[in-house]
């Protein structure tokens, strides 16, 4: 008797302190609340919380997700090493490969090449193809002909990469020795070929101005500053030559950053190719 | 009683006990769990619990609370960007007018802070308009003081302090420091009429003496070659010795008279940081 | 048997909890919060300490035109670093020769009225970015930064 009094006097007790109170740890809302916060992009804390759960809640959607999340903050090591967590057979597998493809292209800009026979769905194998391609011209020299290049981007995407394909074939650099003999025989002249004309111009009117001085010190019989001018002159003459060589060294470095840059910029627009999912809705 | 009958009493008892001990927590206690690590400086996982707070509970209880305290935590961090967003959050959920003062409170503080002074007047002037906050007159002009400290005006920090009491520390301390600094302007004047002089002034002895001493040999043998009808001679060295060292004896003027008041400033706020007992930012 | 497993579970444990350190390096923490207000003054780094006679001659040299001459005239030189400490640091990454030329071609680019208008990245004080590694002749050690971009000092 009076162990059903207990009961039925502990179980409205139990009822209340259950709607009063929460396990904020327990698996299902540890997963609820690291949804939120990897849609609201808070990656550090959502693959915090993903890790805590993921040996207990096996689910290729929080896998992918924490690979997804390292990524962002840019540990790629540990991106690549939760791919093994993800089964061959599930869906997100092959967004698990991009990814690392991704990875790769963001820590070391360079071909993918040796990725490029790896076999993968029709959806994805598109997706594959572009990455790797794209990756190609981050190389030092293209092997593909411009048709097996372009064959798998659409239209919008191939004039894009059709415009970085030709800056790579052709960049628009500046010979340095050419830009040295323009300014040995036209003082600034190099400086100007390479696109610098206040620097040209002044390196002529000093050249030129040192000079004159040499001649007109020299016509006067004043011998001592004749030189002086005669010296100084040829060191701004040496000088013109020296950096109108690395001005165009100079212009090629900015060509090879912008070319970088702006194929960096590309590729982060178009998220590096990867499938979308859509997590947050 | 029958063992079945038993085992009828036994099993939901047994279930109750088991339900208990699993984690269950309640609100107060994921409040004071979090309040407990940020007062531990583990600032980092005091916002992802007070994150965790906010996300789980559904009648917005702790809103103000902990969005005040996250703010707090990215305070600590010198994340002021988010401390004020979060204080912004924080504000929107107050109960009282205390709580909304203490938050514009905050909020000021980190304009302070990352001397965004602008913002942090123009906040102190809409709490001293607002007539709920007429018997916190003290307390605005406390930290107007401050944010005039912060902008380097310490006569205007000087009478807001004395607006509290005429022999508040910070009046006094205010006082202390402003009659320290170099008149910035006046070193210049002397250096204008005196190459040297404002050096001397504030205390470069070395450096006026020998920006002293080039202008004089300049001086000289401009005038000199003028004298001398060497017009072209007189219009060089005037030109490019003399001019120069005229007006780097300008600049020395100047840079020396701020660099000097950098110091003492620095100085003022190290011991008002490190030292200083009283409310700070 | 025992023994493997046991290898086994030391080397899960150590890679997640390497994986949690990774983490948190990431975590900030609090931040020593400084009132002061920035130093941008340049302050000469004055060292006598000399490796060899060679040294001794060129940072000798270099002081006294610091000291005489370009602390009294002015800060005129819009580049960091200033013309005399690139002509010093073209030298040690070059040599003599190299040196002295890369030093009148900058003396001419500072005398461009012109200058800075879409060609130098900018350091917050104003001055512009000109590094003497990218004058040596090696377009390996050329480090191009955008003229848009701000330089941390």
């Amino acid at each position: 008797m009076i162990k059903i009094l207990v009961i039925f006097l502990l179980i409205p007790f139990c009822i209340y302190s259950q709607s009063k109170s929460i396990n904020f740890h327990s698996p299902e809302n540890k997963k609820k609340f690291a949804d939120l916060l990897f849609c609201e992009g808070d990656y550090l804390r959502a693959v915090e919380e993903y890790e805590s759960i993921r040996d207990v809640i096996k689910n290729d959607t929080i896998d992918i997700k924490i690979m997804y999340c390292y990524s962002e903050i840019g540990l790629f090591n540990e991106s690549n090493n939760s791919l093994k967590r993800i089964s061959s057979n599930s869906p997100f597998r092959w967004a698990g490969l991009h990814l690392r493809l991704k990875n790769k292209l963001i820590e070391n800009p360079k071909g993918l090449r040796v990725f490029h026979d790896m076999p993968s769905p029709p959806d994805m194998s598109e997706r594959r193809q572009k990455l790797i391609l794209t990756s190609n011209l981050f190389d030092e020299e293209i092997i593909y002909e411009k048709e097996d290049f372009l064959y798998v981007f659409e239209k919008g995407e191939g004039q894009t990469i059709s415009y970085f394909y030709d800056l790579k074939k052709n960049p628009p650099y500046k010979s340095p020795a050419l830009a040295g003999f323009f300014s040995a025989v036209i003082p600034g002249s190099g400086k100007m070929y390479v696109g610098e004309w206040g620097d040209g111009i002044t390196a002529l009117l000093v050249t030129g101005l040192l000079a004159f001085l040499a001649y007109d010190n020299f016509k006067a019989n004043h011998n001592t500053r004749a030189w002086i001018f005669t010296g100084l002159g040829s060191f701004f003459y040496a000088g013109n030559i020296y950096g109108s060589i690395a001005s165009a060294q100079i212009f090629n470095a900015r060509i090879d950053f912008e070319f970088r840059d702006g194929l960096n910029l590309f590729l982060q627009q178009k998220n590096y190719f990867m499938p979308e999912y859509d997590f947050c809705n | 009683m029958t063992f079945v009958t038993e085992l009828f009493f036994k099993i939901p008892l047994l279930a109750i006990v088991v339900i208990n001990l699993q984690a269950q927590t309640t609100f107060i206690d994921q409040f004071y769990y979090a309040k407990k690590l940020f007062h531990e400086e583990k600032y980092f996982n005091a916002v992802t619990e007070f994150k965790r707070l906010l996300f789980f509970d559904d009648t917005n209880k702790y809103d103000f609370e902990a969005n005040k305290f996250i703010g707090l935590s990215y305070k600590e961090g010198s994340k002021f960007s988010d401390a004020i967003y979060y204080f912004t959050l924080a504000e929107k959920n107050v109960q009282n007018n205390e709580e909304l003062f203490e938050t514009r409170i905050e909020i000021i503080k980190i304009n302070i802070l990352r001397r965004s002074t602008g913002r942090a007047f123009a906040l102190l002037d809409s709490l001293q308009n607002d007539n709920r906050y007429i018997n916190k007159k003290d307390e605005i002009n406390y930290w107007r003081g401050w944010t005039y400290i912060f902008s380097d005006d310490w006569e205007n920090a000087s009478s807001n302090f004395e607006s509290i009491s005429p022999n508040h520390e910070l009046k006094i301390f205010s006082d202390s420091i402003n009659s320290e600094f170099y008149d910035v302007r006046l070193s210049k004047v002397l250096s204008i009429f005196v190459p040297g002089a404002g050096q001397f002034y504030t205390g470069e002895y070395v450096s006026g003496l020998i920006s002293l001493g080039w202008n004089v040999l300049w001086g000289y043998l401009t005038i000199n070659a003028f004298v001398d009808d060497r017009i072209f001679d007189g219009f060089m060295i005037g030109s490019l010795l003399w001019w120069r060292f005229y007006t780097g004896n300008l600049q020395n003027a100047e840079k020396f008279a701020v660099e000097k008041n950098l110091n003492i400033t620095n100085d003022a706020l190290r011991y008002l940081k490190n030292i200083y007992s009283g409310p700070k930012p | 048997m025992i023994k493997s497993n046991l290898k086994i579970f030391f080397l899960i444990i150590l890679i997640s909890t390497s994986a949690f350190c990774q983490l948190d390096n990431l975590k900030w923490e609090k931040a020593e919060l400084s009132y002061e207000k920035p130093d941008n003054f340049r302050h000469r780094d004055y060292s006598f300490v000399f490796d060899d006679t060679g040294d001794f001659l060129k940072k000798t040299i270099a002081y006294t035109y610091w000291f005489f001459i370009s602390d009294v005239d002015g800060d005129n030189c819009p580049f960091r670093p200033s013309c005399s400490a690139f002509l010093v640091q073209s030298i040690e990454k070059t040599n003599i020769a190299q040196g002295m030329l890369a030093f009148f071609d900058r003396f001419t680019r500072d005398m461009n009225l012109y200058k800075g208008h879409n060609q130098y990245p900018r350091f917050k004080s104003s001055h512009y970015y000109d590094p003497p590694q990218n004058y040596t002749l090696n377009q390996g050690t050329i480090k191009y930064l955008p003229s848009a971009q701000i330089v941390e000092e």
